[in-house]
């Protein structure tokens, strides 16, 4: 908002030019001649355009009419923004110089591109004066630049590089500490999500373009140097115009991400080819690209109700508006400020989702952890054991004493697996015979099962075939012969581990429909603890019993 | 005597049925084992049983519909169940009695005299009577009952509202479950003392009682005694 302020604050300070013709025009003369400075000398015989000096010395003389200044305004200063080495005649004074022209066979030591003078106070009536440079530009001589002026006041006009620049440092503080932070949360993640490398790499390629942007207010770059600055900031601009929609993609789950990125990235080549050169062009086309890219991640994700769409579409047309209709230089950085700001706000969202969600898996696990352990003090099935156990020892005390056993050791088993979520197969099947065994005793049935190809080096969660054979004891009635017999099946292809339970018995009628029950709610919530959503799990009634499958995709 | 026992687990009817077969034994007792609730069910349609031996999840899906259904029936029954938390809940429907598994003889054994023995009352709390009424079952709060008039096999049950509800429950099994407030007044009439307005004197030694909706009920000679005793 500052930065907004700032900028209309100078805008409307520029609004009102001190010099009056718009265009002044420079007319340019190879040569050397003192008299070529002077207010007044006739140049209607020089030329509009400089041509290729090499590295001779040339002159060039500018008319600008200056409007009637109130006091307050002096001492004046000009602002000459023009590649070579030159001195500075206002009105055939020598008011500065910038850089060295070759002189006496040395060579030239080249100025920077933007340079300030003072005008002396006496020599600013309104009215027709003339800047007459006296120049040489052997370093790129083959650039035509045109010259270009400007009249503050002195005080502001050198001052006013550090107002900009300390607020736009503000800025690039801000995104050199979101970059490190986001740096660090990467790095020191469990999860390495590359969203946010992404955004850190955003956070800290924007610093860079802020840096180097302003780089120029602190750094007194030799004009022969002058295109490298702009050619940095052009490729950091053309990463950045890469890596937002990028960022983009991912958070809204953007389906043709990588066709969208080819697209761009082309895009953006074609755009660096065709203006070679035309470095502020190029980088305004760059962000142009890059926030039509975004916008068309943004809708679709918004019309896919992702999380955040709409505020961030608003963000992207509000960006996009700042981007047309203010100069370049803020334009481009404070349309950036806005994305990164959509950035964060759908990070935040993010964050707390993933927060809510890990909150949630910790709650399920200790609850599946618990109706584990409720398993066997879960009265149904201790007060009907401990009623059967007392008859066996009042009739026969040494069976009695196996079925004690073989009580103790399933509980032994479950106490062992309650704190895991993934177990050997083999340790489940031991539950299994064990839990076998004490029904047996239970209901004297024979209870035979039998397991084919299994892996035994496996992991599954646990209690979970244990549950499909709960449940084929309780729902199945014993076939002639008094048996009941389970039955599971191995299979390893290259999508998936399966595994069929199958119960051979009597299916027992029911009065009512049978619906599954906790117990398939507990082996769905233990495959989504384990696996997300690549599992697959269902059971049906069979002509020679029940079918329980459960699929595990492989990754 | 009929016995039936719904019991899935084959370890434990057996148990069941030894116990009744020894408590009974000076009675022919007939004891029936059905292993699971729709066998159970089909098999009392046929045989209605004397007593009914129950072992009900009453924490499956319909443990209390089938629970209503059976305290609606002339018949005694006794859940035998592991879900204890239960119990209280049980009585309040009207069951003879709930043990709680594991159990031994003597438990079992003491539900069993509670059976046989009319003078053992239930203390635990009914406060539902179960009518079945064209095929669907309601629960009937037992402070709405005002009289019980027995009717054959059958009982009346006239309650506050001034309606009558058929009981399949005869006299004499439902003055077992009744809590104290019901004091048999007559062969055929069981009363809610709370509902009692004043007994009345006749001439010939006859008594009756005139309740509080202003009916008069006739009252035992030898009953009155015990009521005057216990007024007195």
């Amino acid at each position: 908002m500052h930065n907004l302020l700032l900028l209309l604050m100078l805008l409307g300070w520029l609004d009102q030019p001190i010099i009056r013709n718009n265009e002044p025009n420079p007319v340019y003369r190879v040569g050397d001649n003192p008299a070529w400075a002077t207010k007044n000398y006739a140049d209607g015989d020089w030329s509009p355009h400089r041509g290729n000096t090499a590295d001779r010395i040339f002159w060039s003389r500018t008319q600008l009419d200056l409007r009637e200044v109130k006091k307050e305004l002096l001492p004046l200063g000009l602002q000459i923004e023009s590649f070579g080495a030159f001195e500075v005649y206002w009105d055939g004074v020598l008011i500065g110089k910038n850089g060295q022209v070759p002189n006496n066979g040395k060579l030239e030591i080249p100025g920077t591109e933007n340079s300030y003078y003072p005008i002396p106070d006496s020599l600013t009536k309104a009215g027709p004066h003339t800047v007459a440079l006296r120049s040489s530009q052997s370093f790129l001589p083959g650039v035509q630049r045109s010259i270009g002026f400007g009249i503050y006041n002195y005080a502001a006009m050198i001052s006013r590089p550090l107002v900009t620049m300390s607020y736009m440092n503000i800025m690039a503080g801000a995104f050199l500490t979101a970059a490190l932070y986001y740096f660090f949360l990467y790095l020191n993640s469990s999860r390495r999500q590359a969203d946010i490398l992404v955004f850190s790499t955003i956070c800290l390629l924007f610093f860079a373009t802020l840096v180097m942007e302003y780089l120029k207010f602190h750094v007194v770059i030799p004009y022969s140097q002058f295109f490298i600055r702009l050619e940095i900031i052009g490729w950091l601009t053309f990463a950045n115009a890469l890596l937002v929609p990028w960022y983009f993609i991912i958070q809204f789950n953007f389906r043709k991400g990588t066709w969208l990125m080819s697209i761009l990235l082309l895009s953006l080549l074609l755009l660096y080819v065709i203006n070679y050169r035309h470095y502020d062009l190029t980088a305004r086309l760059y962000s142009l690209a890059m926030l039509v890219a975004a916008f068309i991640v943004v809708a679709k994700g918004t019309m896919q109700r992702e999380k955040g769409g709409f505020i961030v579409l608003a963000g992207l047309l509000s960006s996009a508006l700042v981007n047309n209709y203010i100069v370049y230089d803020y334009g481009l950085f404070i349309s950036f400020t806005i994305i990164v700001l959509c950035m964060l706000y759908l990070h935040s969202i993010r964050t707390s989702f993933i927060e809510a969600e890990h909150q949630n898996a910790v709650v399920l696990s200790s609850r599946l952890k618990l109706e584990l352990l409720k398993k066997n003090i879960q009265p149904h099935f201790l007060r009907n054991t401990l009623t059967s156990m007392m008859d066996w020892v009042e009739e026969s005390p040494k069976e009695g004493s196996r079925f004690i056993q073989a009580l103790a050791a399933e509980f032994d088993i479950m106490n062992e697996i309650s704190e895991m979520t993934l177990i050997p197969i083999g340790k489940e099947l031991e539950l299994c015979r064990q839990h076998l065994s004490v029904m047996g005793f239970r209901k004297e049935i024979n209870y035979s099962f039998e397991t084919i190809n299994i892996d035994e080096a496996q992991l599954i969660p646990p209690a979970i075939i244990h549950t499909l054979l709960e449940n084929g004891i309780t729902h199945s009635a014993p076939l002639p012969g008094n048996t009941v017999k389970f039955i599971l099946l191995y299979t390893l292809t290259k999508e998936m581990h399966s595994y069929i339970f199958q119960t051979i018995a009597e299916n027992q009628q029911h009065l009512s429909n049978r619906t599954g029950g906790n117990g398939f709610k507990y082996i769905r919530a233990r495959l989504t603890e384990s696996y997300g959503a690549n599992w697959a799990f269902d059971s049906s009634a069979t002509g020679k019993g029940w079918q329980s499958t459960i699929q595990i995709y492989r990754r | 005597m009929n016995i039936l026992i719904i019991e899935d687990e084959a370890r434990i009817a057996r148990r069941l049925h030894r116990m009744t077969v020894q408590f009974f034994g000076n009675k022919p007792a007939e004891v029936t084992i059905c292993d699971s609730l729709k066998k159970g069910l089909d098999h009392i349609a046929g045989h209605v049983p004397n007593l009914l031996l129950l072992d009900l999840n009453l924490n499956g899906d319909n443990g209390f519909e089938v629970l209503e259904q059976m305290v609606a029936a002339p018949f005694h029954t006794i859940i035998v169940s592991a879900n204890i938390d239960k119990a209280i809940t049980a009585f309040a429907y009207g069951v003879l009695d709930f043990v709680p598994k594991p159990f031994n003889e003597d438990r079992l054994f003491q539900a069993f005299t509670r059976f046989i023995n009319p003078a053992v009352k239930s203390n635990e709390g009914i406060k539902y009577l179960a009518v079945k009424t064209a095929g669907q079952v309601r629960l009937i709060s037992i402070d709405d009952v005002v009289y019980i008039k027995g009717a054959g096999i059958y009982t009346e049950l006239h309650l506050k509202n001034g309606k009558q509800e058929l009981h399949d429950k005869s006299m004499e099994l439902l003055q077992q479950l009744m809590p104290d407030g019901f004091e048999r007044i007559h062969k055929s009439y069981l009363v809610n003392l709370g509902q009692v307005e004043k007994i009345l004197v006749n001439p010939g030694s006859r008594y009756s009682m005139l309740l509080k909706t202003g009916e008069v009920l006739p009252v035992g000679r030898s009953k009155y005694k015990e009521l005057k005793n216990r007024t007195a």
